[in-house]
């Protein structure tokens, strides 16, 4: 045990005075009595020529000194120290992914993080990140433990991949440049390695109980030849057989059941026939106990109304442009009105409809020319854009651009100051807009060059009501609200989020099910919006638990923290028992008989 | 008012019941040490000159030629010394009123009787053992009694012994004798045991409910009220248990030397209930009958 005020023990002197009390020889209450005949045996005289008096110990005297020193030892702040992982700004990465459903993973991570906020000292921080698809920062630089725990308590899994390479980036963000800062993951680490392996300054609190568990994966249709067949993917995540029974329902109405038996590890796939058109909303629900992970057992879908979209160019056009929408599913070329309209160079057309402008002869508004540049590559491209998943475009050149001043739109694709790549809204349609000729740039060339034009179509036409976009959990849903209309978004669990009309995109869509997008004007409209499915990451489901390579070699990073716990409120509490002990003795007289 | 009316209209039909035998100088109801004029035989004797004649046994001078007095149980009044312990030891705990009450429920008892009763007091006025009251033999003498009872105070310091020997050495008859007092007295064995010679009698100790069971809390110093002797104590259940023994001892010796003595004794706790419970103790033990 050590003290943190050690100089206060002195106050334990005060048994000197209190032991001279003791025995001086005491003022004495003069009482009348009849005789003092009988109380001749009864007490040792005291003369008052001796000042002093012998040592009488009694349990007053004793209980009075046992204060005292309790009374010292408060003072003087005795603690004992303990390791903790925690530093003078702890950054705790929580992973929220599918996979830290299973079992009670995050529970666990939510008891170990709140245990160590519980510890939180008196001028250290704590910073918390919900490591999601979209990683967040839930509270920075919170100084009350409180704080810390709530928001920890408030974290749920979700149904998507957790992006822990991008949560830990946001951490070490949060780096204060006066105190070293440690990045504590608890995570059960994921199933794809980590860019960066091993992780400088983090540490790494596993979590690897695995349960049995089976997956409704993925649920697709299909309407050719008149009929609507569903497809449903399982996947047996456990260590025997299982039966797995399955309910399909359409628009809410039960449809059928299916059966299928597993062998341990085994993935399914089952094709059934639906009676449902289009816009029907079907739901395979897996039926039985619950299992290891209760985030997988569903799995929804849409029809969607119309398969494919038409795309009409105008302008000059160009082969790489008939060639991107050839190649991109659910799209093709159209002459008449096209659902999306690619304006490649040439007059700018009104904008009535999803527009890709290419370089054209005049900028739409929000977007002013102030010039050209020459030979500019690319830059920055912005991270988390949907549109740039799985998109590098770190090789781009451009032999010309546009420099415009955009307002109100987003750059997606710079060069330094100079935006390449802008998407932005026009008359309330989405519009992609492109500051450079594609035939003078490499882009075409580009291996991302199809996956960019295809997320770019997808996303121009994401717009269109009733359309139905299907992606995995936490892929942000597109929002493209008309002239000031107000977005809202039906969650899957029926409640509601109003949006501002400036909403570019809705992230928090972690938690797999449907979204329904629509738009409310100011005249009380409403007008039906977007359909997102999400889904649960089939990865994510009986993922292999991994541990996280980290390592502490970063100069920045502190060893891990000693937490000091004062014995303090202890001794106080002791303190005033001995104080009332006291009291009671000195008032009731417990063992002095009052009647004979 | 020491007695009230309730109080003596009970007394006037209860009577002492001395265990001894009285010597006193007019005849009453009570056995006399000497023979008298009652109509119990008690002895023989050889006639003298100015021997009554009438009381000579003519059958036994017949028949054994000598000439005898025939004696009788003497029949005499109950002389009553009634002793009052006023000293300044009473003053406190309503002791001294108790002891005022109780002289004057065993005077107006004697009164009722027929017999006589003396009261007195000691410490005595101007340096004297005792006190002597006025003495009785009716109830017409109750008032008179009962105003130098009520004239009593408790102050001073009176050994028992002299006061004791005064009042029986000195006087010519031989009768009960009731001792009021906390006996709280250097020398009270001797006193108890003086007593001897009296014709029986009854010892009432006074003792307050704060003698018998003190409640003393702390460092005190005590001092004797009547005696000036300072003792300092702090209080603890070690120092009470040893007060308590000592109280034990003394008030059984007490009892004892006064049953020695050939006296009742009764011990009574000060208070405004102790003449009746006085009384009903005295009626129970057939003192008082």
């Amino acid at each position: 045990m050590s003290f943190l005020v050690p100089a206060a023990l002195g106050v334990a002197a005060l048994a000197g005075p209190l032991l001279i009390l003791y025995m001086l020889r005491s003022r004495r209450r003069q009482l009348d009595v009849t005789s003092t005949r009988l109380w001749q045996t009864s007490d040792v005289q005291v003369t008052s020529a001796v000042p002093w008096s012998r040592l009488r110990w009694s349990a007053l005297l004793l209980l009075q000194l046992l204060a005292i020193a309790l009374f010292a030892v408060a003072l003087a702040r005795p603690f004992f120290s303990q390791r903790t992982l925690l530093g003078p700004h702890s950054v705790f990465v929580i992973d929220t992914s599918g996979s830290m459903a299973e079992g009670d993973r995050l529970d666990q991570a939510k008891t170990e993080a709140v245990a160590l906020a519980a510890d939180l000292s008196e001028g250290n921080l704590v910073s918390v990140i919900d490591a999601g698809p979209h990683p967040q920062v839930l509270l920075g630089h919170a100084r009350k433990p409180d704080e810390v725990i709530a928001a920890i308590e408030s974290l749920r899994a979700g149904g998507g991949e957790a992006d822990l390479s991008e949560a830990i980036r946001l951490g070490r963000g949060l780096a204060t440049p006066d105190r070293p800062t440690n990045v504590i993951v608890f995570s059960d680490g994921g199933e794809a390695p980590l860019p960066e392996e091993p992780v400088a300054g983090a540490t790494h609190i596993a979590f690897n109980n695995i349960v049995d568990d089976v997956a409704v994966e993925n649920l697709t249709t299909d309407s050719t030849g008149g009929v609507t067949r569903g497809l449903v993917a399982v996947a047996n995540h456990s260590g025997g057989e299982a039966r797995v029974e399955l309910a399909v329902t359409v628009d809410g109405r039960p449809s059928m059941q299916l059966v299928l038996d597993l062998e341990a590890n085994q993935h399914a796939v089952e094709t059934f026939e639906l009676d449902a058109g289009a816009g029907s909303e079907v739901m395979v629900e897996r039926l039985g106990e619950p299992d290891g992970n209760p985030l997988d057992d569903r799995v929804w879908t849409v029809i969607d109304e119309d398969a494919v979209h038409s795309v009409r160019v105008l302008g000059e056009g160009s082969p790489y442009l008939a060639a991107l929408v050839a190649a991109t599913q659910g799209f093709e070329l159209g002459f008449d009105d096209g659902d999306v309209l690619v304006v490649d160079r040439g007059v700018l057309p009104p904008i009535d409809r999803p527009a890709w402008l290419i370089r054209p002869e005049s900028t739409p508004e929000g977007l002013e020319l102030t010039g050209l540049v020459e030979n500019v590559p690319a830059t920055f491209q912005a991270p988390g854009e949907p549109v740039l998943d799985d998109v590098d475009l770190s090789n781009l050149v451009v032999a010309e651009a546009q420099n415009v001043a955009p307002r109100g739109w987003s750059p997606i694709v710079r060069s330094g100051d100079v935006p390449l790549i802008l998407l932005g809204s026009v008359d309330g349609h989405r519009v992609v807009y492109f500051t450079f000729d594609l035939t003078h740039s490499n882009l075409p060339v580009q291996i991302s060059f199809p996956i960019l034009g295809a997320a770019l179509l997808h996303w121009l036409d994401g717009e269109a009501p009733g359309t139905v976009a299907s992606g995995p959990a936490g892929e942000p849903i597109g929002i493209s609200a008309a002239g000031g209309s107000e977005p809202i978004v039906i969650m899957p669990d029926g409640s509601q989020r109003t949006l501002t009309s400036d909403t570019a995109s809705f992230g928090d869509t972690n938690q797999p099910g449907i979204y329904r997008v629509s738009y409310v004007d100011d005249d009380g409209t409403v007008t039906p919006g977007p359909i997102a499915v999400r889904s649960f990451v089939a990865t994510e489901a009986g993922a292999p638990v991994r541990s996280i390579d980290t390592s502490t070699d970063d100069s920045t990073v502190d060893e891990p923290g000693v937490v000091v716990r004062e014995w303090g409120p202890w001794v106080i509490g002791a303190l005033l028992a001995m104080l009332a002990l006291e009291w009671w003795i000195g008032h009731q007289r417990p063992w002095v008989g009052r009647a004979a | 008012m020491l007695l009230q009316q309730e109080m003596r209209s009970r007394l006037d039909r209860l009577a002492l019941s001395p265990r001894g035998r009285v010597q006193a100088l007019w005849s009453g109801g009570h056995a006399s040490l000497r023979k008298g004029e009652s109509l119990d035989f008690a002895d023989y004797r050889p006639y003298v000159p100015g021997d009554d004649f009438r009381k000579i046994d003519h059958n036994l001078w017949a028949r054994l030629g000598q000439v005898l007095i025939r004696q009788y149980e003497a029949e005499e009044e109950l002389p009553l010394r009634l002793l009052v312990d006023s000293s300044a030891s009473m003053s406190l705990h309503q002791k001294h009123e108790t002891a005022m009450h109780l002289a004057a429920m065993i005077a107006y008892l004697t009164l009722s009787g027929g017999d006589r009763v003396q009261p007195v007091s000691t410490p005595g006025p101007a340096g004297r053992t005792v006190a002597v009251g006025p003495s009785g033999r009716h109830v017409s003498a109750w008032p008179v009694i009962e105003r130098w009872l009520e004239g009593l105070e408790a102050t001073g310091r009176a050994p028992l012994s002299p006061a004791i020997r005064s009042l029986i050495g000195g006087s010519p008859t031989r009768g009960p004798v009731v001792l009021i007092s906390d006996l709280f007295d250097d020398q009270w064995e001797r006193a108890l045991d003086s007593l001897f010679v009296a014709a029986g009698g009854l010892v009432l100790h006074v003792l307050a409910r704060e003698e018998l069971s003190p409640d003393f809390a702390g460092d005190l110093r005590l001092r004797d009220i009547e005696m000036g002797a300072v003792v300092d104590i702090s209080t603890s259940e070690e120092v009470l248990g040893t007060y308590r023994t000592s109280l034990d001892t003394f008030v059984s010796g007490a009892a004892n030397r006064a049953r020695r003595a050939g006296l009742d004794y009764l011990l009574i706790e000060s208070g405004a209930d102790a003449p009746e419970t006085a009384l009903r103790a005295l009626l129970s033990s057939g003192a008082v009958r």
